[in-house]
């Protein structure tokens, strides 16, 4: 789940487009937008979410 | 829209993977729907537009107590009455989809102003569950809520939720698997009202999946989706009641939805009474108070400029464009990095061609590296750190109530500040962005302010960092752009025609900024902007190297010669110039160069810091301007920017010279 900066509103990141296919940075740039505000969220890194699947893993 | 009545359905496990009991989630936006819906459903989860619209629907399946459901994530809404197409959507499916339980979710904190839909619901008919969540926040409020008694008062179960924390999750299973729909209290409004109500309802004859009451209801709200419908259930007999529903409204004209909301905040207080204590004089938490000075503007303008101060000022130009840059690129890169390098290629190449490429004057590693790694990166880090502090504080929605009205005289709203703050961070991400603004004019008034006045992180931190050891140099530059964007603003708002919509927003808690959050945001952001500019200070090393080896590069610089002159600044800016087509940063980075170098005095580094920033947009900027707006936008904002910006440098330089204030 992602928590917008801007607006507040929850959501998934998996329910909304990232990049936007007309910008030029849309190769490079990963950003989530909130589907309520459409300010533009940074995702979590992989390397963030794997370590907090380890953290949940050794912790469970 | 289907209102027509539809059998309800026994709710049974079936066996063959279709659900029994359809579950609703409905209430205002921001109250934790999405949050429980995931909770609830796990992964099982589909996301599709609703039929006919734009609006995404979130629907879920799980088995609860050995009977399956399909749970549904309406879109949020404020009442049953739709103004909005999510609202107009989440109306459809309580309504068409005849869900077996529909969960109304509120908040806690905000239980009276929310009670209102409920009431709403319950009016309707509709099979509803009241969940109470965000009991957390609630309590370390100091908010005490009587379940029970709120239970009893309405006919319905009620749960307390934290649905984050997941508690009142299996008191809400229970309650949805053992829901008895026979049971629900009965609201009454006054006596006229009422007595009104009873005549239209007197006249319809037809079947519907709401209450009699509550079409009548939105009758008098002159709902014509609900009018339509009332027309093809009625047939013969609709006339007469347009007719009594034409009547009645005429009688109360003035104040119909004023009355009804009234008498509805009256049945609310009613329920409220006995279930609802706060603390005696609750003393706001700081939270509270510091969001509430943030949206005034006798305590917001100064709190801006603190946060300003002490973030920008302080925070990113002393510490990241000065102490961390100056290690950085000074001591790593022109100390130790760039000189092994130097000696290493020399040794190792030949060609000194090639040499020039990696190592030269504009080379990839000596230029391109060390403008990324060594100057840039420490200024973004910096800023993005603070950018995403104010970002988890939830200080940004408050910055947009704060300035909507100044916002309003340049053709603007609160919205803006979206786009605005997006700037800041990347101007071109920014341009994007102004297409959710809602008019036209919006768009092209923000499109040609974040062309002209709104740095990014990185050209922001440079220049800060720049100016921060002249501090009236700052403030010169601080207030001229200032001036140009209310100026430009102001005069594009007369010259562009439309009116200027209207802003409201919901605000989010004010908090203290988690550390993992901040720390997650910042290295995400980083790391975007990393693979984002590394590869095109690679490519303008290449150009510039081309551009040198050609002799179109010294050629490009002469032409440019007298402007830089008329605008008081010695041939090599020209350079930097050069450099802020390819990117805002990268033109930038080569001021820094400059003053490093000791080129620039105190007057000739304000002026071509404010000539830089106001100078026409990067690249990528320019080609998303054209996409967004057509070409001839974007080529009229390129000229007029350009042709501002130097006008703008010449009269400031002429102005510090008159005045000798620098």
């Amino acid at each position: 789940m992602i928590r917008c900066g801007f607006c507040g509103h929850e959501f998934d990141e998996g329910q909304v487009k990232t990049g936007c296919a007309s910008c030029p940075m849309s190769s490079g740039c990963r950003m989530v937008k909130c589907p309520r505000c459409n300010y533009e969220n940074p995702p979590e890194p992989a390397l963030v979410r794997k370590i907090r699947s380890i953290l949940k893993k050794s912790g469970s | 829209m289907n209102f027509g009545k539809k059998p309800a359905s026994t709710p049974v496990a079936d066996g063959s993977g279709n659900c029994a009991l359809k579950v609703a989630l409905a209430g205002n936006p921001n109250v934790g729907k999405s949050v429980l819906f995931n909770a609830l459903t796990g992964a099982y989860v589909t996301v599709s537009n609703y039929p006919g619209t734009s609006v995404e629907v979130a629907r879920g399946s799980t088995v609860i107590g050995g009977v399956s459901c399909e749970i549904i994530d309406t879109p949020g809404m404020y009442s049953i009455l739709p103004i909005t197409e999510e609202e107009r959507v989440a109306r459809e499916i309580l309504l068409h989809e005849s869900p077996d339980v529909v969960i109304h979710v509120l908040d806690a904190r905000n239980l009276e102003r929310m009670l209102a839909m409920t009431l709403q619901l319950i009016e309707a008919g509709l099979p509803v569950i009241l969940v109470v969540n965000i009991m957390d926040e609630a309590e370390r409020m100091g908010l005490a809520i009587d379940i029970p008694l709120l239970a009893e008062k309405l006919g319905i179960p009620v749960i307390p939720t934290a649905a984050a924390k997941k508690r009142g999750l299996p008191e809400l299973r229970e309650a949805i698997v053992g829901y008895d729909r026979k049971r629900h209290a009965v609201f009454g409004y006054g006596r006229k009202l009422e007595a009104d109500l009873m005549e239209i309802m007197a006249l319809m004859s037809g079947s519907y999946t709401l209450s009699k009451k509550s079409i009548a209801l939105l009758l008098l709200q002159r709902d014509e989706e609900v009018a339509g419908i009332v027309r093809a259930a009625e047939g013969d007999a609709y006339p007469a009641i347009e007719e009594k529903v034409r009547d009645k409204m005429f009688a109360r004209r003035d104040s119909f939805h004023l009355d009804l909301s009234l008498e509805r905040k009256m049945v609310v207080k009613g329920l409220m009474d006995g279930v609802f204590s706060a603390p005696d004089k609750r003393k706001p938490v700081f939270g509270e108070r510091l969001s509430r000075w943030a949206v005034r503007p006798l305590t917001g303008i100064p709190l801006l400029l603190i946060t300003l101060y002490f973030g920008l000022y302080k925070f990113v130009g002393s510490f990241g464009a000065g102490t961390v840059v100056d290690f950085l690129e000074g001591t790593l890169f022109e100390g130790y990095f760039n000189p092994w390098i130097i000696s290493l290629t020399n040794r190792v190449v030949p060609w000194e061609i090639v040499r020039e490429l990696f190592v030269g004057e504009y080379g990839i590693i000596t230029l391109g590296l060390r403008y990324a790694v060594g100057i840039i990166l420490p200024i973004v880090t910096t800023f993005f750190l603070f950018f995403s502090l104010l970002e988890d504080s939830g200080y940004f929605p408050r910055l947009a109530l704060l300035v909507d009205r100044l916002f309003k005289k340049i053709g603007l709203t609160g919205r803006a500040v979206i786009p605005m703050v997006l700037g800041f961070g990347c101007d071109t991400m920014a341009t994007m962005v102004t297409r959710t603004l809602e008019t036209m004019r919006e768009r092209i008034i923000a499109t040609l302010l974040l062309a002209l006045a709104i740095p990014c992180s990185a050209q922001l931190g440079v220049i800060l960092g720049l100016l921060s050891k002249f501090p009236g140099a700052l403030v010169v530059w601080g207030v001229c752009m200032l001036l140009i964007f209310l100026l430009v603003g102001l005069l594009a708002s007369k010259v562009v025609p439309g009116e200027s919509p209207m802003f409201y927003m919901e605000l989010p808690p004010m908090r203290l900024p988690q550390l993992s959050n901040v720390l997650t945001k910042t290295y995400s952001r980083m790391q975007w902007y990393l693979m984002e500019i590394l590869p095109l200070f690679i490519l303008a090393s290449v150009l510039l190297w081309l551009g040198k080896i050609t002799n179109f590069f010294q050629t490009l610089v002469g032409w440019m010669e007298p402007v830089m002159s008329a605008i008081g600044l010695p041939r090599e800016t020209t350079v930097a110039f050069i450099f802020g087509f390819f990117r805002r940063d990268y033109g930038a980075a080569g001021l820094y160069d400059l003053q490093t170098e000791g080129l620039l005095d105190a007057r000739q580094l304000t002026v071509a810091a404010v000539t830089l920033t106001l100078f026409i947009p990067c690249i990528a900027q320019f080609l998303i301007m054209q996409k967004e707006r057509g070409t001839k936008v974007a080529v009229a904002i390129g000229l007029f920017v350009s042709g501002l910006a130097f006008c703008t440098g010449y009269l400031l330089n002429r102005f510090i010279i008159l005045t000798g204030i620098l």
